[in-house]
Formats: structure tokens, sequence, C-alpha cells
């Protein structure tokens, strides 16, 4: 099954490519931008992990291209230094045949003081469709997408959301998990939800100051994961009460300082970067104190299950957060988290541009 | 009713009148812009009147408001700031000093009066001093002078006063001027690029907390150098600003019990509205549940920049805790804290928007949203716009008393509770639309405004 270029049928293919799905009624997409997670239902979250599977597809093939974007500019508009991210969602716009245009804010008038609102609308005037931005300011790509009139894609902002970083994430624990038993995976009905429940994930590390770990709060929970957030008390304040009033059904998660309670029979670890200004701002004592007392070490990893996944949004601190040996051991899936990023995001730029109107 | 600039009859109307503690059915005469009489009404006159239809209240008084000028002539001037307040029903505004330059000497004031002046508004333009040199926080401002001179107290709002050291020099000067020191009360160790309320919707939405202790600390140290002052100035006199938090309203609630001379005031805003509205729900405080992720609360996008407050909006039982201190007595006064900001400061990202609300003109919609609501006594409410803050500021007031005073010049304002309006840019006369009620429907609706016997307001037909 090929994807098909018209992406006013993106959805019903996407779903459709994946012929096993029993229950493969079509989802629509139905968000003209992806600003943030919290929105999403189950049911949507599927769609992006189906229309990520065809994306996978693509990528294996000999010349991993489709003409699905062609013609449309994919503006690549970063406030922050960032290479994984910027390149990986590049690759997914070229792979889609998109016209890219990468705009780094250092090198811009931006520099000069221009507003956000003004280069937006000159990234518009200038022919940009699909708007994918990073910024620093939490809450910066609704502002852009308040006057921006094709897409806006949240490429990560401030402390806030990183839309596609927890997709691939779901992505990459939804396949190796389901990968574990083909059984489960057929009695769960090859659902997310299915796949997840009741399985242990663990988000380690400086969770305050974590895009990555808020927006995988909502996809984890949403998909039934058992959730357990844990770091030093100063990088989790918040969290407890945003836990507490977390009283909805699929919204449940734990937050806990210690390493020992959070990895005990854990199914999927994920250790976040700690930044070494956290100790200028009185946060931690040293990265040394911070690696003994929550680095994910290989003892530490003997806690968790068998084969349980280690995962890492990047980039890593080896031998901070994250032990060298942990992160190239066989549990790592690293890697695979990079590569499966591409799929998404091309899986969601394909999404997004199924919701404009074509030209 | 008939409505000439000068001579004015309002019959079977509700008046509601603080100085005399009373409200109920009357009528009043305005001749040649004074008030020649206040009719309460009785028996079978009084049948069918009723408080949720007209009402007549003393003209409104801020304690709290910003005019930008001089500096800041894109966001307000004086001429469209006491338009403003005559739209709200304010008749008297006290300008806060934090213009450019700072109102720190005579020369300022004068440069605003003479503003006001041109602008020929009725509306009383009253204005604190800085309490410091350029709001520098080093040495004290030209305090004596500017008592000379007619302000009102002395603040360096828009933040707080700095040192400890100079608040207690500040209080003791001030205080045997016979004038008060209001703060703004804000730790700001605590509050170093603060975004949004410190809670569950700022965790969530990834802002930089800003917490209630930080106020609380403030109002300590405040209370703490009170006493201090005290011991050699009897007169001093503290009031703290836009508090926003129920921990801080708490201790004044005791230093109030312990006879201390210190007065507050609460905004509409942060009485009314919440957190939440930071994350996209648009109801009331008293109809927050905390979660608005969990009840479908969410109807518009998150990180709307009208929101950002300084303090900031904050979670349902802070929101609570101000409307209880006001209905208790613990706050003095509703103060606006009006805060008018150009589409450039606002049409920004949210953590670099400017803090401020614009909120003249929607601060009685508000407050009766709470009346309507069965949470705050409309007798109540009046009084914090008019005897209340009328206390604070002491003699300073151009009129005798905030009361309907026969044989004064008529100071007072007209609403119908009946009536709703929706607010829109075009709608206000302050040049600030940034209030994040654009769109909403508030009930009570001013029909008239009158300022020293003059029409400062009139609404358009119909």
């Amino acid at each position: 099954m090929s994807l098909v270029v018209d992406p006013a049928e993106a959805a019903a293919v996407a779903v459709s490519s994946v012929g096993a799905a029993p229950e493969s009624e079509a989802v629509a997409w139905r968000h003209r931008h992806l600003l943030d997670v919290d929105r999403l239902s189950g049911a949507e979250l599927e769609l992006v992990m189906r229309t990520t599977d065809a994306m996978r597809e693509v990528l294996a093939r000999p010349i991993a291209k489709v003409p699905t974007l062609r013609g449309r500019q994919v503006t690549i508009l970063f406030y922050e230094a960032s290479t994984r991210t910027r390149v990986s969602f590049e690759v997914a716009a070229k792979n889609l045949s998109a016209d890219v245009v990468n705009i780094a804010a250092a090198s811009s008038s931006v520099s000069k003081g221009e507003s956000l609102v003004d280069t937006v609308r000159t990234v518009e005037a200038l022919g940009a469709q699909l708007l994918v931005m990073r910024h620093s300011v939490s809450g910066a790509p609704y502002l852009a997408a308040e006057v921006f009139g094709g897409s806006v894609l949240n490429g990560g902002d401030g402390w806030h959301a990183h839309p596609t970083q927890a997709l691939l994430d779901l992505y990459t624990i939804r396949e190796r998990l389901g990968g574990e038993s083909q059984a489960a995976r057929s009695r769960a009905g090859a659902t997310t939800e299915g796949l997840l429940a009741g399985r242990k994930i663990v988000i380690l590390g400086d969770l305050l100051h974590s895009r990555v770990a808020r927006s995988n709060i909502w996809t984890l929970t949403a998909s039934g994961a058992d959730l357990w957030l844990c770091g030093p008390p100063t990088l989790l304040r918040g969290f407890e009460a945003w836990a507490s009033r977390s009283s909805v059904a699929g919204r449940r998660f734990q937050v806990t300082t210690s390493v020992d309670e959070a990895l005990r029979d854990a199914d999927v670890v994920m250790a976040l970067r700690i930044q070494r200004e956290r100790m200028a701002e009185g946060l931690l004592p040293s990265l040394r104190e911070y690696a003994a007392r929550y680095g994910l070490t290989r003892e530490r990893l003997a806690l968790a299950r068998p084969g349980a996944l280690v995962m890492h949004p990047g980039p890593m601190n080896e031998g901070v957060e994250i032990a060298p040996d942990v992160a190239a051991g066989v549990q790592s899936v690293i890697t695979d988290q990079v590569t499966n990023g591409v799929a998404v995001r091309m899986a969601v730029l394909y999404l997004l541009a199924g919701t404009q109107v074509p030209a | 009713m008939t409505r000439s600039p000068l001579d004015l009859e309002i019959s079977r109307a509700w008046l509601v009148d603080l100085a005399v503690g009373h409200e109920g059915p009357g009528e009043i005469v305005v001749r040649g812009g004074v008030l020649e009489a206040v009719n309460w009404l009785e028996g079978a006159e009084a049948r069918g009147i009723k408080p949720d239809g007209v009402v007549v209240a003393p003209g409104f008084i801020d304690l709290h408001t910003h005019l930008r000028e001089p500096g800041n002539e894109d966001a307000e001037t004086v001429a469209t700031g006491l338009a403003a307040a005559a739209h709200g029903g304010f008749t008297t505004v006290c300008a806060m000093p934090n213009s450019e330059p700072a109102l720190d000497e005579p020369g300022v004031l004068a440069r605003i009066r003479a503003a006001a002046l041109a602008a020929g508004s009725p509306v009383e333009l009253l204005a604190y001093g800085a309490v410091t040199v350029g709001r520098a926080g080093e040495q004290l401002a030209a305090l004596g002078e500017l008592a000379d001179a007619g302000v009102v107290g002395f603040s360096e709002d828009g933040a707080p006063i700095r040192s400890a050291p100079i608040l207690r020099s500040a209080l003791a000067y001030a205080g045997a001027l016979g004038l008060p020191i209001v703060d703004h009360a804000e730790d700001a160790s605590l509050t170093a690029g603060a975004e949004a309320n410190d809670g569950f919707v700022a965790t969530v939405l990834g802002l930089r907390g800003w917490p209630a202790a930080a106020e609380e600390l403030a109002v300590a140290r405040d209370l703490a150098v009170l006493v201090d002052v005290l011991r050699d100035v009897p007169g001093a006199r503290l009031h703290l600003t836009h508090l926003s938090t129920a921990s801080a309203l708490d201790l004044i609630r005791r230093a109030k019990a312990a006879g201390l001379p210190v007065t507050c005031d609460v905004t509409p805003h942060h009485l009314a509205l919440t957190d939440e509205w930071v994350a996209g729900a648009r109801r009331w405080a008293w109809e927050a549940s905390g979660d608005p992720w969990a009840d479908g609360a969410l109807v518009t996008g998150p990180y709307a920049t009208a929101l950002r407050v300084n303090p900031p909006l904050r979670a349902p039982a802070d929101a609570a805790a101000c409307l209880a201190a006001l209905v208790d007595g613990t706050a003095d006064a509703v103060a606006t804290d009006h805060a008018p900001h150009s589409e450039v400061d606002k049409a920004v990202e949210f953590g670099l928007a400017a803090n401020g609300i614009s909120g003249l003109e929607t601060a009685l919609g508000v407050l009766l949203a709470a009346v309507d609501a069965g949470r705050l006594p409309l007798l109540r409410a009046i009084e914090a716009l008019t005897t209340g803050p009328a206390a604070v500021i002491g003699g300073r007031l151009r009129r005798a008393s905030a009361g309907l005073v026969e044989g004064a010049p008529a100071d007072l304002v007209v609403f119908d509770r009946s009536e709703s309006w929706t607010v829109t840019p075009d709608c206000l006369s302050s040049r600030g639309k940034n209030t994040p009620l654009l769109g909403m429907e508030l009930r009570g609706r001013v029909l008239l405004t009158v300022a020293g016997g003059r029409l400062a307001y009139e609404a358009a037909e119909g």
C-alpha cells in the first residue's frame, strides 16, 4: 500500500495502510495547528501512530521520498539553538517533497528587535504554509497561530510543550512494547491504549524545566500508562499538585523523589537532560551529586523489569543523568527515538497539510 | 428621567449612600450642578422600586490608576484616562507616580494637572508621589514638597518599596505629613522572571511561577516595619494595594484586629478572575473548579497576554479570599489598578508582555457580577468604591464626603443593573484595550456620571 498524494485523503489512507487494524473507522484529523498535546484524544493519538506507521513504510523504501507536500512551503523558524529537532523536521519535510526554508533567529531580523508577530507575517508573505517553530517562551506558538494563515507546528516552546517529541516517544514505546508479544498486541486490538495499559513508565530528572516531560504526561496518561515522575524535589516543584489534581481517569500519574521506588519494575525509563544552569540557580548542589543520586546507572536499571526500555530525548550529558554504558546498552532505544522522530514529523506535517485548503 | 448637564431629576431609582449608611428607593434633584434634594421614598411611593434597576450612587473613587502621562502616551493620556474613569462611574482617580519621569517632585504633578485642565474633564485627578527619587529605591523623594503640592500619599507602585530602611523612613516621614505609604507587596527575590501564579495552571503551561509567598513576605515585612515606626510616629499609616492572596489578606485581618493603622484594597480582577483564564477558561472565580482541563472549561486558547498582570491572577481559593476580605471589611476598598498598555506591549509572547489590565471601565460590571451571583452585597460593593477609598486618602478629596450630600456640587453615578453591555475595544474610552473581558457581556450599564456638578459621562440613548 503506498501513500496517496492527495492530502485530503490523508487520514483515511494512513489508517487503511495499516490494514490489520480491526476497528479501522477513520478518525478525521481536525486540528489546523499542533501546538500542544493536552487536548488530543486517544483516537487522535492512534491516528498519528498509524500515520507514522505509513511513514515508516516510506522510509523503508530505496528512495524514501513521496510527493505529498510538493509545492508546499515548510518554514522552520527556530528561536533556540537546536540540531536534532531542526534537522529532523527538515528531513521529514524534504521526504514529503516540501520546499523547506530554515530561519535561525540569530541570523534573521529578530536580532534587530522584530516582533514575533511581524516575523510570522513576513514568513507568511514569503510563502510559508506550514510553520514549524521553536521558541524559548512558553506559549509563543499560540501567538504565531493567531496571526499565521497556515498551520503552526510547535517544535518546542519554553517549558511548556514539545508535541512531536512526545509523539515519537509514544511511537517508540508502542513499537517496542508491542514487539515483545504479538499475542498481547492482538488481544489489545493493537491500540496504543491497550499496549500501554498498566505499563510502568518513569520520567527521571529535571521535570520543572522540561517541555518533553509536560507533553509526555498528556500522551502517556491518555494512553493508559502507569506514569511515574521522579527527580530531586527542587526540580519537581508543582508536579505533586498537578498529580493530585488529576482525578480524571486517564490522567493519573505518580510523583516521587525516590529513584528506587520509581524504577522498581518499570517497563520504560526516560532520563531527562540536566542543564548546568541549575547549579547557579541554587536548585542542585552539583552535577556529581546529581549523577550519584539520580543518574540512570546500570545498577539502578537493574531495579526495572528485565529488558526495560531506556530512553532520552537528547542531547545527553553522559555520566550525569545517564551512564554511558546504559545509553549505549542493549536496552537503549535512543537512536530509535531519533529515527522515529523523522517518521512522526512526516506524519504530523502530512496530517496538518490535510487540514489546509489545497492551493 | 431628564438629563441636562447641570439640571437633573431622577425619580424612582434605588439610592445607595454609605455616608449615611442607607440604601433604598428615592429620588434626586440637581439644579445648576448642585445636588439640591435627596429624597428617600417610603410606603406607596416606594412600591416597585428595586435594587436591580436604576441605581444612583456617589461617584466612585479609584485608589489605583495608571494614566501613563507623561512618558507613555501611546498607552493612555490624562485625557483618555479621565474619560475612561467617567465611563466607569469614577469621579475621582488617584494616579500612580510611575510615569516617565516619575512623579517624584511637584513639577510632574503640575504637568498632569495642566493636562487634566486642558482635557476639560470634571473628573477629579489626585496623585501619589513617588517614595524615592526616580523610583530608584535609594533616596527619599521630595515628600514634603509633594505633600504641600497636594499628593494623597506615596507609592513606588509597579514595584515594591525596595528596602526596609527606606520603607521605615518613608512611613515615618509621610506619617508626620499625615499621608499614607501605599505599597505594592512583592518580594522580588521570589518573583524574578515570574510569569503566572505559581500553581497548577502555571505548572501545566510551563510558566515560571509567581508564588503567593512573595506577597505574604512583603506584607509581613511592611507590617513589622510599621510597628517599628509607630513607636515614634503615631501618625504613620500603611496601605497595601492590590492584595491577591489568602495568606496576605490573613495578615492584614490580624493586623487590623491588633489595631494597627493599616488598610488595603483588592482589585476586581483578582476577586473575579483566576489563573484558569490563562489556560483558556472564561468563567468567574466563584464558578471555577481549579482544574479547567478536567471539566471542559477551556473555551479559548491559553496564554492571552491581556491576562498578564502584577500580581498575577491567582488560584480560585485566593480569588475567593479576596472576595471574602472585601465582604468582611478586611479590604477597605476596591481599586482598579487600571493599567493601560498599547498593542505593541501586549501583542507579544506571554512571557514578554507588559503587566496590567485596563480596568476603570469594567470594574463596576465585574463587581456587579459578584453581586448578581449573590457573593457580594450591593451596599458593600458601593462602599468599596466610595466611602472605603475616601477613608484611605482622607481629607484630600475635593468633595466634603463620598456620600450624596444635599447642597454640595453633585458627584454621582447612575447605572442600570437591568441593562447589559458588551465590552469591545471601540466602546472603551481608554487607549488601553488590554482587558481579558473583551467580548464578554457585563451587567450594569453606566448611564450618567456627574463630577463636581458637571456632566462627565452620558450614555448614548438606547
